[in-house]
């Protein structure tokens, strides 16, 4: 059977490699938002629903920051440094940890001895509170959005793969020349007429002229740069690339090297011997919610903060963070380096839809992915396949 | 001969209930109609996720796209073939009832599927995810209104079909329940292996369990598009599902009498709060802390006070008293905070209530209202003191 090349023809390829990129960037959000899934299922083994509404709650308190150093709506503020974007990091994280572990000790912890659908429920139930509670108190219509401006790191960086076809832009180079001559002819023209709008037969015809050699010129530009493959990054996502990698080292560091990291993983393997072998497990669970907690703020504020005009409401964390769970089942739930690499999976697949074309059915993705990923592989891509016993 | 007298009598006396809500209702504005029959709807929905979560114990949170399947399917039949079809109307919809059972039962064939494979939390998230993606793909059909939502040309406003419908769910799931085809589904919601140890064919009964809640729902969304006259993606919303399943987990899982009950109060409390007056938030955040301290000392009386049970009911009444007190107590002293003082509409905590019920319930009495109790005669006997009564436990 001869594939249907056909249906590949409405596929711009020369735009894939900038959406690729684009999906990890969007993958990275994702894999810092499904870390925190991951370990707390890996400890409480609990699907934490509210994780997407503390990441909500991390983008307010973002937004908050920002509108105490000044950039409230309709003050035009320039000159926002790294020191600001630190602060409102750092603030971002600390309270999305406070959250994180006041939900964990108010809510969670009680339902600890209750069959796990009772916690999920409850889990459930938090979300929602979180959600239509949060438009009570928090602005929210008309959405707020984070003053850009506040980011000094505009513009892009851009990688070029592909030059220019060098005959089309020679041949763009050459009319240049034509327009410029023809335009100068209609602006002698110009001076001898009465006015621009009743010209005489010379003037339209002079005028006629200009305009389509300078249509063509337009033409063979766009065709030279469409011949051309480059990637272009705004800076503030390139940063927070960085910064995702950053965190996602300490966080390596902190699990593996620490004596708390090997508590966690103890906790994670077995709750209840890692008790009996003297494990504080309470607090070993605070810990991995202020972890994960954190850098879901970390993620939040990022993501409202440099990817331009994103509006926040309450349901901000709600799409995304079904998504980032779907990314931490993906790559094995409760494995770490699974959740990463299926966050930038599913940043790469949603992209990928979006540029073949099928835009309304991006967030149905999410849970096609998780139905086939948990219907053939419900370890995950990293994680065990075990079988669960009763 | 003294059973069937007993079931010729309940079926009469529920015909004549909802004849009688017809008649009732038939003399009340379209609001109240409305109510009614949403009400009815709810119950149905209710009781048939009951079946699926309660009774067969695999947490299913998307009840909601089953509701829509059928919906969609009675709207779109009505506006390609209804006239042409030459029938009256209470034909026509039950033809419809039907049609939209089967269509939902298809897709509950779908998602009960990956229930073989999947349990818990899982499931749980499988069957929402089903869900959006059922509403995701209504939303992108341009034939069926896409987004805009679907007209649904003659409505036809029978309230007993809809309640006919409740009872005849209730009913079902009731005799399920009574008789040796319903032991299987317990048997599957206690412990899976030993149930198919002891010969039960899991698969089949979690199908059957799914075929038969996600037929109920499409039955219901059939009567609701007839009713409403229009149906839109926006009504089926991750938000419904959660609605129903605080409805079943508030009533008890497996209890159908708490599923309806619990379906009817809390599908009517937030209506009635949408013609409810502003609400200052500085009370709202009196009632919010009050909750929380009173949840926090019930749940301290219930696993320290220990002794006899009228001591702690005493003191739950005093933990309630005191939380009202303090909640209009905090209010007015945070009213004092000025960016306190400013107020929301009463209709915009339709969800929080549903929220906080959840969450209260489930830190009080996690099993629900009514647990795994059915209502009964016999208990009611038991209550005015006949002590002859022998006590029928049907799930422990």
């Amino acid at each position: 059977m001869d594939f249907p090349i056909h249906l590949l023809a409405g596929f711009e390829f020369t735009t894939l490699p900038q959406q690729l990129v684009n999906g990890i960037l969007l993958g990275a959000i994702y894999a810092l938002v499904a870390l925190g899934y991951t370990m707390v299922y890996g400890v409480l083994k609990l699907i934490n629903f509210a994780h997407g509404e503390v990441f909500m709650l991390g983008a307010y308190v973002a937004l908050f920051v920002s509108w105490a150093f000044g950039y409230v709506p309709g003050n035009d503020l320039h000159g926002g440094t790294w020191v600001h974007l630190l602060i409102m990091l750092v603030a971002s994280m600390t309270a999305c940890s406070l959250i994180g572990v006041f939900i964990e000790r108010f809510a969670y912890r009680p339902m600890r001895s209750q069959p796990r659908i009772a916690s999920l429920i409850t889990a459930i139930g938090i979300s929602l509170l979180l959600q239509y509670g949060g438009q009570l108190f928090l602005p929210n219509s008309p959405a707020p959005n984070i003053d850009p401006k506040i980011n000094p790191y505009q513009g892009n960086v851009s990688v070029t793969l592909r030059a220019p076809d060098a005959a089309l832009l020679a041949q763009a180079e050459t009319l240049k020349k034509g327009i410029a001559e023809a335009k100068a002819a209609y602006a002698e023209q110009l001076k001898s007429e009465k006015d621009e709008f009743n010209l005489s037969p010379k003037g339209k015809e002079l005028r006629t002229k200009s305009q389509d050699l300078e249509r063509t010129y337009n033409d063979s530009v766009s065709k030279a740069s469409s011949s051309a493959l480059a990637i272009n990054i705004p800076k503030g996502t390139l940063i927070m690339l960085v910064m995702t990698l950053v965190l996602m080292g300490m966080l390596t560091y902190l699990v593996l090297f620490t004596k708390r990291g090997r508590a966690m993983r103890a906790v994670s393997l077995d709750f209840d011997s890692a008790a009996l072998m003297g494990i504080n497990v309470n607090k070993i669970v605070t810990f991995t919610f202020i972890l994960g907690s954190s850098l879901a703020g970390a993620g939040a504020m990022m993501n409202a903060t440099f990817i331009g005009g994103i509006k926040i409401d309450t349901f901000f964390g709600m799409l995304l963070g079904v998504k980032a769970f779907v990314a931490a089942v993906l790559g094995g739930i409760g494995n770490i380096p699974g959740a990463v690499l299926g966050g930038l999976l599913m940043g790469v697949a949603e992209t990928l839809v979006v540029w073949a074309g099928y835009d309304a059915y991006r967030d149905a993705i999410a849970f096609v992915v998780l139905i086939v990923v948990l219907l053939f592989k419900p370890g995950g891509l990293l994680g065990s396949a075990k079988v669960e016993k009763v | 001969m003294k059973l069937w007298g007993v079931r010729l009598a309940s079926i009469a006396l529920a015909l004549m209930f909802c004849l009688g809500l017809d008649s009732v209702a038939s003399h009340q504005n379209s609001f109240i109609q409305r109510l009614i029959v949403l009400a009815g709807l709810y119950v149905t929905l209710a009781v048939s996720l009951n079946l699926i979560n309660g009774i067969t114990g695999q947490f299913s949170i998307g009840h909601a796209a089953f509701y829509q399947v059928g919906a969609y399917t009675a709207g779109y039949l009505a506006t390609l073939f209804f006239s042409k079809s030459h029938l009256t109307g209470g034909a026509w919809l039950f033809l419809m009832m039907i049609a939209g059972a089967f269509a939902a039962a298809v897709a509950g064939l779908i998602v009960g599927l990956p229930s073989l494979r999947l349990k818990g939390d899982y499931l749980a998230i499988v069957t929402l995810g089903f869900g959006e993606i059922i509403r995701i793909v209504v939303q992108n059909q341009q034939a069926i209104g896409g987004a805009y939502g679907l007209t649904v040309s003659p409505r036809f406003q029978y309230i007993w079909i809809v309640w006919m419908l409740a009872f005849l769910c209730i009913a079902i799931c009731r005799n399920l329940l009574k008789t040796a085809h319903g032991l299987p589904f317990l048997a599957v919601r206690e412990d899976e292996v030993a149930s198919s140890a002891m010969g039960v064919n899991v698969t089949m009964v979690k199908v059957t369990a799914f075929l038969i809640g996600s037929a109920f729902a499409g039955a219901a969304g059939a009567l609701l598009a007839h009713f409403e006259g229009f149906i839109s993606p926006q009504i089926f919303k991750m938000d419904l599902s959660f609605i129903i399943v605080t409805m079943v987990v508030l009533g008890g899982t497996g209890s159908i009498t708490g599923s309806a009950l619990s379906a009817m109060v809390l599908f009517y409390l937030p209506e009635k709060m949408r013609d409810m007056s502003d609400i200052r938030l500085s009370l709202l955040l009196g009632i919010a802390l009050s909750i929380a301290f009173a949840v926090a000392a019930a749940r301290y009386v219930m696993y320290n006070i220990h002794g006899a049970a009228s001591k702690r009911v005493g003191m739950y009444a005093g933990i309630v008293a005191v939380g009202i007190a303090s909640s209009y107590l905090l209010g007015a002293l945070f009213n004092f905070a000025h960016p306190l003082q400013a107020t929301v509409e009463g209709a915009k905590l339709r969800l929080v209530v549903f929220a906080v019920t959840l969450i209260v319930l489930m830190l009080l009495r996690p099993q629900g209202v009514f647990a795994h109790h059915e209502f009964s005669w016999d208990f009611v006997k038991k209550l005015m003191g006949r002590q002859d009564v022998k006590t029928t436990e049907v799930s422990a």
